[in-house]
């Protein structure tokens, strides 16, 4: 044995980052925001207020009074401002104290922070950047074709508060293949990485596991799935939408749409939001159509709730150390990194163009064994018991 | 947070490797036969003929330009020629056909 492989290999956890990631952060379904009510969200560090004003523009505000620091969360929408609960300030989308009912006029600086907001595909997005710059056009999110088209369902919306885990966890999820396998109960097959600019995708194919009860299989006579392919793609740093295809044993291909987006709530807890919609297949009414799609959605809650109990119970590592199996977590964090520094100080290698394919021979024929032998099991437990 | 680099490059780092179709110089790397790192940097990207034929895909991910298949070629040929270091001691999977086309491309 070597003295290199003969030292004890140290985990250097690092520090979290103190800032937030520049970008667009989805805050949840547009729909859950415009009833009237202002809404509280905990995000970058801070307590925001949510609200619509009666114009329909929805806003986005630091929800502490700049008077006397009333929570403007508690307050009461009036006309197209945010009215504080404490003493009546009205406060309007941009920042600005639109009036006081009780004073002459409003005070110089009355102004608080206000985030840009984008409403698309049904979703609110928020601008955050600690530089306090505009979002730049090439951040832009692409449209989703399948919104809004009859052929399509509505999300099936899923919001969770993970605690005592930075958001870095769920985008090193990104380049982790052999993880689909141990945790979200996938198979892959094909595994292929690109990060080209704020853009981060995954290509991956997978076959169905027929080791593991899916929740469309139980109980109902529905067609067996056969594989998924994915194209999957962060736009920016927390904002990922998944083009993914289900395919069943009956020959149909079930496109379907998977977000999967995040807001820090600070440096160690995060809410993680995901939503599907699938396109109807023909003979499909609506109701079976958006139950699948709650099927799907409930399949993936499973893997994220086993993300979740890995995350609470890991240590943070910025040395992994990898095997030629493993996907580019590296060169991942690399690119993640250009979010958090200044426009001014992103580098080259955090946007140039980057390849990773891994070559799935190996782990394949591992799994392969693997849910053999889980198969063999089951049949082995249910022989034993009298049904 | 300093941007680390890949582990994995400390005993076996990426190399060079031309395009055949166009000429521009990727750094690459194989761990296998079927495994390949490709680091690209502006220069290649604006120069890549398929890059610049491409035409998005249908779907929200359609912009993604997938990979060259001219650069993709051109690096298991660098690697089979021996160029390109495989670092995987498996013989390559192939049929002699094929590998016969490389060697005499």
């Amino acid at each position: 044995m070597t003295a290199v492989e003969d030292e004890v290999r140290h985990i250097e956890t690092g520090p979290a980052p103190t800032r937030y990631a520049r970008g667009w952060h989805c805050l949840g379904l547009i729909r859950d925001f415009t009833d009237g009510k202002p809404h509280q969200i905990k995000a970058f560090g801070q307590k925001l207020v949510v609200f619509a004003g009666e114009d329909g523009n929805v806003n986005v505000l630091d929800a502490y009074c700049r008077h006397m620091g009333g929570d403007l969360s508690q307050g009461e929408v009036k006309g197209n401002e945010i009215a504080c609960p404490f003493h009546d300030w009205r406060w309007g989308g941009d920042g600005r104290c639109k009036s006081i009912p009780y004073a002459r006029r409003v005070p110089l600086r009355a102004r608080t922070a206000a985030w840009p907001t984008m409403v698309q595909d049904g979703m609110l997005f928020v601008w955050n950047d600690p530089e306090g710059n505009p979002p730049p056009a090439d951040a832009a999110i692409p449209k989703i074709a399948g919104y809004e088209d009859p052929e399509w369902t509505d999300w099936v919306w899923y919001t969770t508060t993970i605690e005592g885990a930075n958001c870095r966890e769920i985008v090193d999820n990104v380049v982790d293949m052999a993880h689909f396998f141990y945790v979200h109960y996938s198979f892959p097959t094909y595994f292929k990485n690109i990060f080209e600019g704020h853009v981060a995708t995954q290509i991956m194919n997978g076959v169905g596991r027929e080791d593991v009860a899916r929740p469309q299989a139980a109980g109902s006579d529905a067609p067996k799935n056969k594989g998924t392919s994915s194209t999957a793609s962060y736009y920016g740093p927390s904002f990922m939408i998944d083009d993914l295809t289900y395919h069943y044993e009956d020959g149909n291909d079930v496109p379907s749409v998977l977000i999967n987006c995040h807001y820090p709530i600070d440096e160690n807890s995060f809410v993680l939001q995901y939503g599907v919609m699938v396109k109807k297949l023909p003979g499909l009414d609506d109701e079976a159509a958006t139950g699948m799609a709650r099927k799907m959605g409930d399949f993936i809650r499973l893997g994220f709730e086993q993300d979740v109990e890995i995350w609470r119970n890991k240590a943070r590592i910025e040395n992994p150390l990898l095997c030629e199996e493993d996907g580019p977590v590296y060169q991942l964090r690399r690119w993640y990194e250009q979010f958090y520094v200044d426009v001014g100080e992103v580098q080259a290698e955090m946007t140039d163009r980057f390849e990773f394919e891994i070559d799935t021979t190996k782990p394949n024929a591992a799994w392969r064994r693997e849910v053999e032998e889980n198969i063999a099991r089951r049949n082995a437990a249910q022989q034993e018991q009298p049904v | 947070m300093a941007v680390r680099p890949d582990v994995r490059l400390d005993d076996a780092p990426m190399q060079p490797v031309s395009c055949t179709s166009c000429g521009v110089s990727v750094q690459a790397r194989k761990s296998s036969w079927d495994q390949t790192t490709l680091q690209w940097n502006d220069a290649a990207l604006e120069a890549c003929v398929e890059r610049r034929a491409s035409v998005p895909r249908p779907g929200p991910n359609g912009a993604t330009f997938v990979g060259c298949f001219a650069l993709r070629d051109s690096v298991r040929a660098a690697a089979v020629r021996g160029d390109l270091d495989v670092l995987s001691d498996e013989p390559l999977p192939s049929n002699p056909a094929a590998l016969n086309e490389v060697s005499n491309a």
